[in-house]
């Protein structure tokens, strides 16, 4: 072998190796390590990671790094090695998934349209929903449509009876009030939101119910209460959608809540037709003064059987309790969770602070019960609708008659709508008159009644068909 | 709050069948099973005792 060994060699402008087993060019670093060849095909290789063949192809074991990687995509053919995730980046441009498919198995499929599973299919034309639909808290934020509320006069708009009051009963629509044991009356009113009432305010409210404590001065007995109660009559229930025998079929109770001194509130569900059963729930650890908006999902239940009739009987009572005493309540009672009703059992044992403040104020208001396991934002509705809805369980009207040569009069009023019975009707009198009220009435339906004065009458009358 | 109750008369003078008043706010409740008012009326009457005739 000839041996030249100058640093360097210049002006050399070809080289053309032997025939034979020569014909090969080699160079080796200074360890006889090869780094270099040019074999008798004309291939180039560098170490064994890299080869370069004359018909342009390019076989690299190691790294490739580029800055740019172009040509026909009808060149990449084959099965391309598993990828790491983590390394799929920058995907996001459209220069890079545009077309074709893409499959995660058991999951998605990206084709003309995209797939989950068999149930949802996205496409230019818009989402099908197969399977149990789609659910969603809101769209825009809003509500989303339809009639949802089945409780009537959430908002506390409706208050035929008048604003404040501190018997039983009425004030606002709906909203019965019931109270036991108490040494000095509370107070049941409907009251005005303002900008302060941070929450209600701004969900759209303007009034709320509000029960405030009078002074018990011998403390929380055994048998004292003070709550409020909506009856919801039984077929609004049945034929709302809910099925009250089904574990996966849940209604959502959802109300904003404010009590002047911090504590835990609670309140049940009571179911009448059948055996009856009771849902207790709580209101949770409320901050002093400040609303704080409940929502409570409610299973169907099999054992026990929650039995809702298709009739004009109640058929779920709702109770909001400011304070239960020791009668209603125990230890052992599990929340949310359907159980036969025992008067004793109604909820855990109620503390009483609320109801040993003087003056302590509870209100309410957006109460909305609705099918599904969402609670959406409220179902704002006009008053006029409301008032409707109230007056099948409560309207008034107005009677003057003069009997200046009749010996006795007959007048009839049609209830519009309808009643949910025959009312219960009794008369005051109206303004500043004076007129006796009615001799008798003679004939009551859900739909009219009749009466007859013998002389005259002026008045309003007041029909109650309350559950 | 303990109610007490009175039978009525209709404008012929007689009885009436389908009513009773209840006499602390002289409301007329209608013999409707439906009607909270007649549940306690016969409630009422279950516990032993007997409406007022009408005048």
């Amino acid at each position: 072998m000839t041996v030249i060994n100058p640093s360097s060699i210049s002006g050399i402008t070809s080289i053309t190796l032997p025939a034979g087993a020569d014909n090969v060019l080699t160079i080796h670093t200074n360890d006889g390590v090869e780094r270099f060849r040019i074999d008798s095909t004309g291939n180039i290789k560098v170490g064994t990671a890299a080869t370069i063949s004359p018909d342009g192809d390019l076989f690299v074991t190691g790294v490739c790094t580029a800055t740019t990687l172009s040509g026909a995509a009808s060149g990449l053919t084959g099965a391309l090695p598993a990828i790491d995730g983590s390394a799929l980046t920058g995907m996001a441009s459209t220069d890079n998934v545009r077309t074709g498919i893409l499959d995660v198995a058991g999951i998605s499929t990206f084709r003309n349209t995209m797939n989950v599973g068999a149930a949802v299919t996205i496409s230019e034309s818009g989402i099908e929903a197969s399977g149990i639909g789609i659910t969603i808290a809101n769209i825009n934020g809003s509500q989303i449509g339809g009639r949802r509320n089945i409780i009537i006069n959430g908002a506390m708009q409706v208050a035929q009876r008048g604003t404040s009051s501190t018997s039983e009963g009425y004030v606002i629509d709906r909203m019965n009030f019931l109270y036991n044991g108490t040494d000095e009356a509370p107070t049941y009113s409907q009251q005005s939101i303002s900008s302060s009432d941070t929450g209600p305010y701004e969900a759209g409210f303007t009034k709320y119910l509000r029960i405030q404590n009078g002074n018990q001065t011998s403390g929380g007995g055994a048998a004292d209460y003070v709550l409020f109660r909506q009856s919801l009559e039984a077929q609004n229930i049945a034929n709302s959608g809910w099925r009250s025998q089904s574990p996966t079929s849940f209604m959502t109770l959802s109300f904003w809540v404010k009590s002047s001194v911090a504590q835990t509130f609670y309140g049940n569900i009571m179911s009448v037709d059948g055996t009856q059963r009771n849902f207790p729930f709580s209101l949770g650890s409320l901050s002093a003064a400040t609303w704080t908006k409940v929502i409570i999902k409610i299973p169907g239940n099999t054992s026990p059987t929650v039995d809702i009739d298709n009739d004009n009987g109640t058929g779920l009572n709702i109770d909001i309790w400011p304070y239960a005493g020791g009668n209603y309540t125990d230890s052992g009672v599990t929340l949310e969770t359907w159980a036969t009703f025992s008067s004793g059992d109604r909820m855990p044992v109620h503390t009483a602070t609320w109801y040993t403040t003087n003056d302590a104020t509870f209100d309410v208001t957006g109460m909305q019960l609705e099918v599904g396991s969402q609670a959406t934002p409220f179902e704002h509705r006009s008053f006029g609708e409301e008032l409707s809805l109230c007056q099948r369980y409560y309207q008034t009207g107005f009677a003057k008659l003069y009997n200046a040569n009749q010996p006795i009069m007959v007048m009839s009023q049609n209830f519009m709508p309808e009643m949910r019975a025959a009312p219960t009707i009794t008369g005051t009198r109206f303004g500043s008159e004076t007129d006796a009220i009615w001799s008798s009435i003679e004939v009551t339906t859900s739909r009219a009644c009749a009466f007859y004065k013998n002389g005259e009458i002026c008045q309003q009358w007041n029909c109650d068909a309350e559950l | 709050m303990s109610y007490t109750y009175k039978k009525t008369k209709g404008s012929d003078g007689k009885e009436l069948t389908n009513h009773i008043v209840r006499k602390e706010d002289n409301a007329s409740i209608p013999f409707d099973p439906d009607n909270r008012d007649y549940q306690a009326y016969l409630a009422w009457v279950a516990e032993g005792n007997t409406a007022e005739a009408a005048d």
